[in-house]
């Protein structure tokens, strides 16, 4: 069987040079043995990579991209496609990973100056890499066909009408319409999923061609070619295979127990990696209140923002992209790495990558007169670090580099917590400096406390039960199927079916759709009553929903006779007022944004001066005030269920993931440990 | 860089290890990509079960029901029809219906039903799939010399009895399949849901 393997692989390579391939770039390839945490996130990189296109393939196996489709064909990947929805957070958090690890990569060649003579190709092709990726992530943001999706991809696309003479025509020739549109959403398809992938994958061999040809750099910047034994072997270089090899399994190790843990734990990462907008499908007629790139864009969309100028700011935009371009030139330095630098250096990077982190978190956020000021500042900083190299990086003192690599160079773990303390509070104390978040997140009030709990199948039921007699004649769930809801909740199907489902016409398998005409509910209502499978997440938690179920009052001059402090002016009746009853405003304190309570300096008391500060019953409902928070406990607790049903599954799932992930790792350590002993 | 200390029992060991746990990862990944290609939950709801009211059918008619995507035919025959049935088996390749999948385990005998008068059959030609017609006129000797009533595929001519069963000398080599079905109570059909054992 061996010898049989060993004939077809030597019957290969007479014809196609596979061993000489595999020895130019794994088992004769002599990297330095002194790389260091920085090293690892170039084969993170492609270990990311081969992810997004595994998971892209499979998802668009479900997908569907038109405009009437899109955004459902997501929830059905999500819901209907078995495993789908780990294939999906796949992809999605791949998408932040890859940007994640190709920052850090992007970083360290800065920090060793690997970008100076003779790698200056493999810099160029990293940046075409990194652009490439950029348009790679924008054009595949648009596809799931949510809010975000959509008023994203219209602010990116309205950059290029900033343009002078020609900017409004190339606008509508990108869009293919004179609107973002179906038409836009299927040549982003095709860019997403064929062209952009190849010119990525050719990009990535170009850049390992150049690399392997003319050596890896390291945290010395030393050139270990100038030091060879009889053989020809570098002295200071060790075989990528096996010693690279098992020293990168740790390391991916330790990111992939990250990235299942926010695949199956925290998935949106707060907002994050997917915006909550995001979960409500596109409307070309409705901005969502704030709009934010994903993360990984805002630092250069802080500068556009920096700019009061739409033709400047773009400039601005597009030069903070492609300024790294020419960095191999923009750097006089006799030497490559930090460590043999002088201060200057140091000082520009202790300026530098705080301005950029900045620049990042002001991205996602709505601009002031204070954030714009720091971010114009940054800005400034950001591109004096490359326009002033040419100065900085001559003047610059340095230290004499050594002829032979260095295995305890560099900083040590308490010098690496220091910068680490003062790179993070030169970033937080300036953000600080200009914050001050003052809205409620739930309106006129801050959010009730509301902590889901997909295991209380009791609750779940009681909450279903509630929503089939009370919402679901206005609002579908059109993502759910009723099999699906009485399968996790362990209601037999023939109750299901005769007391829950009130659609004679619905089969036990049918998506949870409701009679009613939309263009009639908009004359009733004056708006068509949303669906809700995705409420809960689309605003950002549960909490806002159960305390907008709760905060419903009397107000004559609406045309239902209610108002609600939560979301004002909502078109929506007091549908539960036969359970709740009326309440009605009264006086009652004031509460400020931090949470905090008006009182009077003498006696302590609160100050009742807020007119709807808070409420009275003024009819009795079927429940006490008790018994209804917990019918509403119940009613939010399901509708946080259905907007992702198989939260309980990907928490089980996930700890068994990441237990098994540390398996690997340790025994990956221990290998490496077992390679690596003998080099010193 | 010296090879000394190298314990190789001990590098072998690991590297072992190592693999092996990462072997049971690759598979462990495997599993949602393969798991994703079964039926969707959408593609299940297409396929359930299909329920039929049998009591407005009169005797000889025949209804055609869609199941999973294929036609599903019900033939309500007649005492004549059954009584001519058994007569048959000399002209037939599979007279009890012996080749595998060719019904379910609760189906048998020459009738092929689980009430005598009433056949289900996926209305597909075992030959190459097309449908076959219903032809219940007694005496059409383009069939057979005596054609008691069966079903004619008019793609490549193979004949079936009024119990699906195949005669010789056609290329069909199998019975119309029986597809997994019951009754729900005294009238109502349910297709796509094994009977009890009968």
């Amino acid at each position: 069987m061996i010898n049989m393997l060993v004939g077809l692989r030597d019957w290969v390579d007479e014809r196609l040079p596979i061993m000489k391939a595999w020895d130019t770039h794994m088992g004769s390839y002599y990297a330095p043995k002194n790389f260091n945490f920085w090293y690892f996130f170039g084969v993170l990189s492609l270990l990311v990579l081969v992810n997004q296109l595994l998971t892209g393939i499979w998802l668009t196996m479900s997908y569907t991209p038109s405009q009437e489709d899109a955004f459902a064909s997501v929830e059905y990947i999500m819901r209907d496609v078995d495993y789908g929805w780990i294939l999906r957070y796949m992809h999605s958090t791949g998408a932040s990973a890859f940007f994640a690890v190709v920052y850090l990569h992007m970083f360290r060649a800065i920090l060793y100056g690997s970008y100076k003579k003779p790698r200056e190709l493999i810099w160029i092709f990293g940046m075409l890499i990194f652009v490439v990726l950029m348009a790679e992530a924008f054009v595949g943001y648009v596809l799931p066909w949510g809010q975000m999706s959509y008023w994203g991809a219209q602010v990116i696309i309205s950059l290029f009408g900033a343009i002078p003479v020609v900017g409004e025509d190339i606008v509508t020739w990108i869009r293919g319409d004179y609107l973002i549109s179906g038409i836009t959403l299927n040549r982003f398809f095709a860019l997403h999923v064929v062209a952009l992938p190849i010119v990525l994958l050719a990009l990535v061999v170009l850049h390992l061609l150049a690399l392997h040809e003319v050596g890896s750099n390291n945290p010395d910047g030393v050139d270990i070619k100038k030091h060879k034994d009889e053989n020809g072997i570098p002295l200071d270089g060790v075989r990528f295979h096996p010693y690279y090899t098992v020293h990168d399994l740790t390391a991916i190790g330790v990111f992939l127990f990250i990235f299942c843990a926010i695949i199956f734990f925290m998935p949106e990462m707060g907002g994050f990696f997917l915006e909550y907008p995001n979960f409500e499908e596109a409307n070309n007629l409705k901005t969502p209140e704030h709009i934010a790139p994903v993360w990984y864009f805002t630092p250069f969309y802080s500068v556009l923002r920096a700019v009061p100028d739409k033709f400047w700011g773009f400039v601005a935009f597009a030069a903070s992209v492609a300024i790294p371009f020419i960095l191999p030139w923009l750097d006089r330095s006799p030497v490559r790495s930090w460590r043999y630098r002088g201060s200057l250096t140091k000082i520009a990077l202790t300026l530098f990558v705080p301005s950029f982190l900045i620049l990042g978190y002001l991205g996602v956020k709505p601009p002031t007169e204070a954030r714009t000021l720091l971010a114009q500042i940054c800005t400034i900083i950001y591109f004096a670090f490359f326009l002033l190299m040419p100065i900085y990086s001559k003047l610059d003192s340095t230290k004499p580099v050594p002829e032979r690599v260095t295995m305890d160079g560099g900083m040590s773990a308490w010098g690496v917590m220091g910068v680490l303390i003062l790179f993070a509070a030169l970033t937080v104390i300036p953000i600080k400096a200009v914050g001050a978040e003052s809205a409620f997140d739930c309106g006129a009030i801050p959010c009730d406390e509301f902590k889901a709990d997909p295991t209380d199948q009791a609750s779940l039921q009681r909450g279903a039960q509630l929503y089939m007699n009370y919402c679901m004649g206005c609002h579908s769930l059109q993502y759910a199927r009723f099999n699906r809801v009485a399968e996790d909740l362990g209601i037999p199907e023939d109750l299901m079916m005769q007391h829950l489902v009130f659609d004679t016409d619905a089969k036990f398998g049918d998506l949870m759709n409701n009679a009613m005409d939309a263009d009639l509910a908009k004359g009733w209502f004056g708006a068509t009553p949303p669906d809700l499978t995705l409420v809960t997440r689309a605003r950002k938690h549960p909490k806002w929903l159960f305390t907008y179920l709760r905060n419903f009052y009397q107000d004559d001059s609406r045309p239902y006779g209610v108002n609600n402090r939560v979301f004002k002016d909502v078109g929506m009746p007091h549908v539960l007022m036969e359970l709740q009853g009326m309440q009605a405003c009264a006086m009652g304190p004031v509460t400020a944004a931090n949470g905090g309570v008006k009182r009077d300096p003498l006696t302590g008391e609160d100050i009742l001066e807020d007119p709807c500060g808070q409420f009275k019953i003024v009819e009795e409902g079927s429940m006490t005030p008790e018994e209804f928070d917990v019918a509403m406990f119940d009613l939010t607790n399901f509708l946080a269920y259905v907007a992702e049903p198989i939260v309980a599954d990907r928490h089980r799932i996930g700890k068994f993931v990441l237990l098994f992930i540390a398996i690997f790792t340790v025994f990956a350590y221990l290998l490496n440990r077992e390679y690596w002993k003998d080099v010193h | 860089m010296s090879s000394d200390g190298v314990n190789s029992g001990r590098r072998k060991f690991l590297t072992a290890a190592t693999s092996a746990v990462g072997v049971a990862g690759a598979v462990g990944i495997a599993t949602p990509f393969v798991g994703s290609w079964n039926p969707s939950a959408k593609a299940k709801a297409a396929g359930a079960p299909v329920k039929f009211d049998i009591s407005k059918m009169e005797p000889g008619q025949m209804a055609n029901v869609e199941w999973r995507g294929k036609p599903v035919y019900i033939l309500y025959r007649t005492e004549e029809q059954l009584g001519a049935l058994p007569g048959l088996d000399p002209e037939l390749k599979d007279p009890e219906s012996l080749i595998p999948d060719s019904q379910p385990a609760y189906i048998e005998g020459v009738n092929r039903s689980l009430r005598p008068e009433i056949l289900v059959i996926v209305g597909l030609c075992t030959h190459l799939g097309c449908a076959p017609k219903h032809r219940p006129e007694v005496g059409v000797t383009e069939f057979t010399a005596d054609w008691q009533g069966g079903f004619f595929c008019p793609c490549h001519g193979s004949t079936f009895d009024l119990s699906g069963r195949v005669f010789a000398g056609v290329p069909a080599s199998q019975n119309l399949i029986v597809p997994p079905h019951s009754f729900e109570d005294e009238n109502v059909l349910v297709i796509g849901i094994d009977s009890e054992a009968a």
